[in-house]
């Protein structure tokens, strides 16, 4: 019989405990004890049980509720129900699969997702103080934990994946806009849905509403419309203006201001060539 | 024993695999994992797997006649087939009725793995892991 791995697998561990201080040391320690409880950051919450992930929440994602019922997978009344049924004992995943709404792989991949996607937004770089409380559990009940290190891991693995794409992050958090260029006809489905949803009012979070869509995936679809040049931010980061657009100085020249602490900075490019075309196309706007 | 569990341990009961996964495509995240990975890391095959499962999802040159429109959250590709001199792999596409972007993937090896037989069995496991 072939074991399936649900921990780390061997040979994970030392580099584990260094992938602790990227992004919340308190969670590394909670992991360390066998916690369980809630963690509240500014964008979001996770609840650990003996140290693992069970669930999580942002603001910044659908909730299971959203993403079951906006395709018809559930009814909204069949998912109140065993919330109604089923919350008293935080067993409302169990719930729907033992009642024959929900199949346990269809819950699981659903649940997952939302997971993973809240936990990036509950551990962004912005986020805020750190805070837990003990013995707070889900209503939700156990579906299928996941380790603090494969949530740490997988969490920088996304922002690298979108810097990949494009480096500038404010698609990620501001409103966007089309830029009116055309929308190319080979543009793939799922994604041209994203570029119809986009109004010069909505966020990444707001589209992921209206479709039922994991957050993360709207943010993938937004950067590559960005880089394709379809989309932009309505809002630029402060310090995306450049240097030689400020006003004039007294005396000598006014050099590069550091950026605000609390805006994530378009990260220098990991491919140069990208992130001077970002520079350019800047310095162009600003003209 | 779970759903996705319970899907994987099927996939590796097929004669010659090596190991298998459940892999988003859009994110390139291991939703869960078996046996081995041709990298020896699951997180980093499943990264390299989903950019290839999701060309193939996005190119219309491999889409039906009728079009790419994910109709009902059917995906446009059913499965992708590669084969190397000593292993086949398959990735087979799920459908959901929530949006999702779910493919699995199994490894196996060439000389005791059966083709035919893998892609008719990891249909149905796509069917049930969401079914039931």
């Amino acid at each position: 019989m072939t074991a399936v791995e649900t921990r780390e697998p061997p040979g994970r561990k030392a580099a584990d405990r260094s992938a602790h201080t990227g992004l919340s040391p308190m969670l590394g320690r909670l992991a360390a004890e066998r916690a369980s409880g809630v963690l509240t950051r500014d964008r979001g919450v996770l609840y650990l049980v003996d140290g693992q992930v069970v669930h999580a929440e942002s603001p910044a994602t659908p909730g299971l509720d959203v993403l079951l019922t906006a395709g018809g997978t559930l009814g909204s009344e069949g998912w109140w129900e065993a919330v109604s049924q089923a919350g008293a004992e935080r067993r409302v995943g169990r719930f729907l699969v033992d009642s024959g709404r929900l199949s346990a792989g269809a819950l699981e991949l659903c649940h997952l997702g939302a997971l993973y996607d809240a936990a990036y937004f509950t551990l962004g770089p912005n986020s805020g103080p750190t805070r837990f409380r003990y013995g707070v559990a889900h209503w939700i009940g156990p579906v299928r934990p996941v380790s603090v290190a494969a949530v740490e891991r997988e969490t920088l693995r996304r922002r690298a994946l979108l810097d990949r794409i494009w480096p500038e992050s404010a698609t990620d958090t501001e409103p966007v806009e089309r830029t009116g260029r055309r929308a190319d006809p080979s543009l793939p489905p799922r994604r041209r849905t994203v570029l119809d949803h986009v109004d010069g009012e909505r966020t990444a979070a707001a589209i992921s509403l209206a479709l039922g869509r994991p957050g993360f995936h709207t943010l993938v679809d937004l950067r590559r419309l960005a880089a394709a040049g379809m989309v932009t931010a309505t809002v630029r980061p402060a310090a995306a203006t450049p240097p030689d657009a400020r006003p004039p100085a007294d005396g000598p020249p006014a050099r590069p201001v550091p950026p605000p602490a609390d805006r994530p900075v378009p990260r220098a490019a990991s491919d140069p060539d990208i992130g001077l075309l970002v520079r350019l196309k800047e310095a162009l706007e600003a003209l | 024993m779970s759903g996705i569990d319970e899907c994987l341990l099927e996939a590796m009961r097929l004669p010659g695999a090596r190991g298998a996964a459940v892999v988003d495509w859009t994110s390139g995240l291991a939703l869960g994992t078996v046996g081995d990975s041709p990298t020896g890391d699951h997180e980093a095959t499943a990264a390299e797997t989903a950019e290839f499962a999701r060309l193939a999802a996005e190119h219309k040159t491999f889409a039906p006649a009728e079009g790419a429109d994910w109709a009902g959250g059917e995906p446009p590709v059913e499965d992708l087939v590669v084969s190397n001199r000593d292993s086949y792999h398959v990735l087979r596409f799920v459908r959901t009725t929530f949006d999702s972007s779910v493919f699995l993937h199994l490894w196996m090896g060439r000389s005791d793995g059966n083709l035919a037989l893998a892609r008719i069995r990891l249909g149905e496991m796509a069917e049930r892991l969401v079914v039931g």
